[in-house]
């Protein structure tokens, strides 16, 4: 009944069977002939593994057919388009046992094989109104349609496989809780940190016994946390989803046979849920709007109290203050360039200054003050060992040497803490109580040694006190009464 | 009435010679009058010179020292004689000199007496010899040498409801209490004795009575010359003076303790006046001391560098130092007992005085003067 085409020949008996560019012969359509419908599951998930069902969907057609032995068998026509598609149906086809042929409308032939490069064609047609005549090399056959298969409808009565390792890799999990269990999920789930949206779905009841739908609480969860997911997978009424495709899920644990990823049957605004254990799938026609599980936190009410407590303006807001403390430092000294001498030591600088260099005498700069004598000594106060030491930290701050302050500010933070003007030299002592030194109060040491003011003074009083002679202060007395009386003028010469 | 000199005296020396010498309140008391003032002096009371000696040892002998201590300024002498009779009387013409000048005299039906007490006064100033020594003109001046020191202490006191003036009197203590409450400002001022005020009587007759005094007195009156009132005039008994070795040397030390341009100043004014007031006989005296300043000018005894500036300014200063180094140069001509060599430094130091043009002004006058008296003057 059939004749391999050969090279170069363009006439063929079957009708709509025509010769490709490359001389295949090729009908308007594939067809592939499937014992059975595991074949024909088979089948999808070969060729699902590989490539989508995207550019056959349009013109797939599943049916299931009848011999006229009455034997059943499962058809899969399609566009056949171009002997490349032909070419990847057929190869499926036959590692899953089925036939593949091509034609047009009723009539199909075998497609090529290795056989028949360029395909056969049937050289003798059979006399007959079946749907379709099928025109094989082991076989000449006729069928009758019988029923349709919808694909979407395999899909979903097919059982998940149980597949350990299914869910195992991070990514987004959808997880249904029984209405019960929704609130507490949500909560555990805040409370954890999940992010994550949720809604409430509702189902048909599922049966007549039931007067009120089936809500279940679906999540939709980013990232799922690895110490949460044995939780989410064995808790009695939470049934954990990882997604397959667009509008399609799958319980986690579970292997769909076929790749739905490649099956564009699902409405992506709805959501199919593929559970495993031969539960029948959860499907949401069209998935309610999801909300933020933030929103669905507990929340709770004050029992008592304003509804709001009114900020009110106050005249200085409390500062954040801490004391300052200076205290000790394992830091090198560095900078060391004014010391403290108290009164008690004074004595002790008058005796040293004999022994200081003229550098120091004349760089050295004293203030005398009622806590004692200040030094400063730019070029370092090594030179004068009295007193404390001080680390000059700022321009006119100082802190003891060895010391820092806590909190751990910076110096310029310090300086501008304690407010002093630029006129004033500040010693934080140990203690953290600051001295401030007016800068001119400070003058060179070498002039002030020489003072001895109060001897100057003294031998001066006294000296002027010689030479000096009492003014004469001429004095009012009374005239009295007779101002005249016994005033008389000098004696003439003719007196005795 | 029998007139008690003895307690004159006593009230003499304590309120007004001691206090002239030693410093302090200076209190003239009743008139004394000439009479009386021209016989406290120990000849004149015919009594022993020791009767006049003051009741206060202790004061005598501090007014002493004082005197001592002033008259070594100038002279190297260990001992002051009491007061002669002359000295009393000038201080007690001198008593009734400030007395006068009494306030309270300015007043109706007062302001006579005190001119009659200032005229007595004055004719006892001018009964009193001049000085007849040296040592009696030093006497005199450890006396008198603070004359123009004395001062009256005129004190306002002025409080919220008014004020008074208290003139050489200390103002009562109730006016100055409560200062801060009642706002009390005192104001003293002192007033030297030629500037007191008010007088019963006209100032000049005042003036001239101070000016007769230091007359008197003539150490004190060359050694007061850079004063301003009375001016400084060569009296006679300075001349006279200054006409001697031994005075011209007291006056050169004390001209010496001024101000040098204002001694020159003083100086040049009364050389003029004696030439103006065709006088010139007598100023030989005032020539040899110009003469003598010229000459430790110019061996640098006198701060001449310093005080150039300050006498270029003073015509009378520049005539003084031009006239005097024209007759140092005319001495050192002439004088034996020179040194070439220091003559010839002298002469050319001073040779600049003698070529300006005050000199020009001095010899004409000294040319004037000797033509007169038919001498003549080397140019």
């Amino acid at each position: 009944m059939l004749e391999r085409i050969a090279l170069h020949q363009t006439r063929l008996h079957t009708p709509g069977l025509g010769l490709d560019a490359k001389g295949v012969a090729l009908g308007a359509k594939g067809l592939v002939l499937l014992p059975s419908i595991d074949r024909l599951v088979a089948l999808l998930a070969v060729y699902t593994r590989e490539r989508s069902l995207e550019d056959l969907m349009p013109s797939l057609a599943m049916n299931v057919v009848q011999s006229r032995l009455g034997t059943r068998e499962i058809t899969l026509q399609f566009a056949a388009e171009s002997s490349d598609r032909m070419d990847r149906v057929a190869e499926t086809a036959r590692l899953v046992g089925g036939f593949t042929l091509t034609g047009t409308s009723r009539h199909f032939v075998q497609y090529r094989d290795a056989g028949a490069p360029f395909g056969y064609d049937a050289t003798q047609l059979l006399a007959t109104d079946a749907a379709i005549a099928l025109y094989h090399e082991r076989f000449s056959q006729t069928y009758e349609l019988e029923r349709s298969i919808d694909l979407r409808r395999l899909l979903l009565r097919l059982m998940p496989q149980e597949d350990p390792s299914a869910g195992a890799e991070p990514g987004v999990r959808l997880v249904v809780a029984e209405q019960g269990l929704g609130p507490a999920l949500v909560h555990y789930l805040v409370r954890s940190h999940v992010d994550g949206e949720v809604c409430v779905a509702e189902w048909a009841p599922e049966s007549a016994f039931d007067d009120a739908p089936v809500r279940r609480w679906i999540f939709r969860l980013p990232e799922v946390p690895v110490r949460m997911r044995p939780l989410l997978q064995t808790t009695p009424g939470i049934t954990s989803f990882v997604p397959a495709g667009p509008g399609v899920a799958v319980e986690t644990g579970y292997r769909h046979p076929v790749e739905l990823r490649a099956c564009p049957v699902f409405d992506t605004a709805g959501l199919v849920l593929v559970r495993g254990r031969g539960g029948e799938p959860w499907e949401i026609a069209k998935l309610p709007p999801m909300g933020s599980l933030t929103a669905f936190a507990r929340v709770e009410l004050r029992a008592k109290g304003a509804d709001a407590a009114v900020a009110r303006s106050v005249a200085q807001p409390e500062m954040v203050r801490v004391p300052l403390r200076v205290t000790p430092s394992t830091r090198p000294w560095r900078n060391v360039t004014a010391t403290w001498i108290d009164n008690e030591q004074v004595p002790l600088l008058r005796r040293l200054a004999y022994a200081l260099p003229q550098p120091t005498l004349a760089g050295a700069r004293l203030a005398i003050t009622t806590r004692g004598v200040f030094l400063r000594l730019a070029a370092g106060i090594e030179a004068i060992p009295l007193g404390t030491f001080f680390v000059e930290v700022h321009p006119n701050l100082y802190l003891p040497a060895g010391h820092e302050v806590l909190p751990a500010v910076a110096p310029e933070v310090l300086a501008r803490a304690l407010g002093a003007p630029p006129s004033k030299v500040l010693f934080v002592g140990s203690d953290a109580n600051a001295v401030a030194v007016d800068e001119s109060a400070f003058v060179p040491l070498e002039t002030s040694l020489l003072a001895a003011p109060s001897w100057e003074v003294t031998t001066t009083a006294e000296v002027d006190a010689a030479l000096a002679e009492t003014p004469i202060d001429l004095r009012v007395t009374s005239i009295g009464l007779l101002p005249l009386r016994g005033v008389e003028p000098p004696p003439t010469t003719e007196e005795p | 009435m029998a007139v008690d000199l003895h307690g004159i005296a006593e009230r003499l020396f304590v309120g007004v010679m001691a206090p002239l010498v030693l410093g302090g309140p200076l209190q003239p008391g009743h008139a004394i009058g000439a009479r009386a003032s021209l016989a406290l002096g120990p000849e004149q009371d015919r009594r022993p010179a020791n009767d006049r000696a003051p009741a206060d040892p202790n004061l005598a002998d501090r007014v002493e020292r004082a005197r001592i201590a002033r008259i070594r300024l100038l002279a190297p002498v260990d001992r002051a004689d009491p007061p002669s009779a002359a000295e009393w009387a000038l201080s007690a013409a001198l008593h009734d000199l400030l007395q006068a000048a009494n306030p309270m005299f300015d007043a109706p039906l007062r302001r006579s007496s005190a001119a009659r007490i200032l005229a007595l006064a004055a004719a006892a100033i001018d009964a009193v010899p001049a000085p007849a020594s040296v040592r009696d003109a030093l006497s005199r001046h450890s006396w008198f040498a603070r004359v123009l020191e004395v001062a009256r202490t005129d004190t306002t006191v002025s409080w919220w409801l008014g004020s008074r003036t208290f003139l050489g009197e200390d103002p009562p203590a109730r006016l100055r209490a409560w200062p801060e409450l009642r706002r009390v400002r005192v104001n003293a001022t002192r007033r030297t004795l030629l500037e007191l005020s008010p007088l019963a009587f006209d100032a000049e007759p005042f003036a001239d009575a101070v000016a007769r005094f230091l007359s008197q007195t003539p150490l004190t009156d060359v050694a007061t010359c850079t004063r301003s009132t009375p001016a400084f005039a060569w009296a006679d008994s300075a001349l006279a003076l200054v006409a001697t070795r031994a005075g011209r040397t007291l006056a050169l030390r004390a001209l010496a303790r001024l101000p040098t341009a204002e001694v020159h100043s003083a100086l040049g004014r009364a050389v003029r006046e004696l030439f103006v007031h065709r006088r010139a006989s007598v100023s030989g005296p005032a020539l040899a001391i110009l003469a003598e300043r010229a000459i430790a000018e110019a061996r640098g005894h006198l701060s001449a560098a310093t005080e150039g500036a300050a006498t270029s300014t003073r015509p009378d200063a520049t005539f003084a130092r031009a006239l005097g180094a024209l007759v140092a140069t005319e001495q050192l001509r002439s004088q034996p007992g020179w040194l070439e060599r220091d003559r010839r430094g002298l002469l050319s130091s001073l040779d600049p005085l003698v070529r300006s043009e005050a000199a020009r002004e001095g010899l004409a006058l000294l040319q004037t003067h000797l033509t007169s008296r038919g001498g003549t003057v080397r140019a």
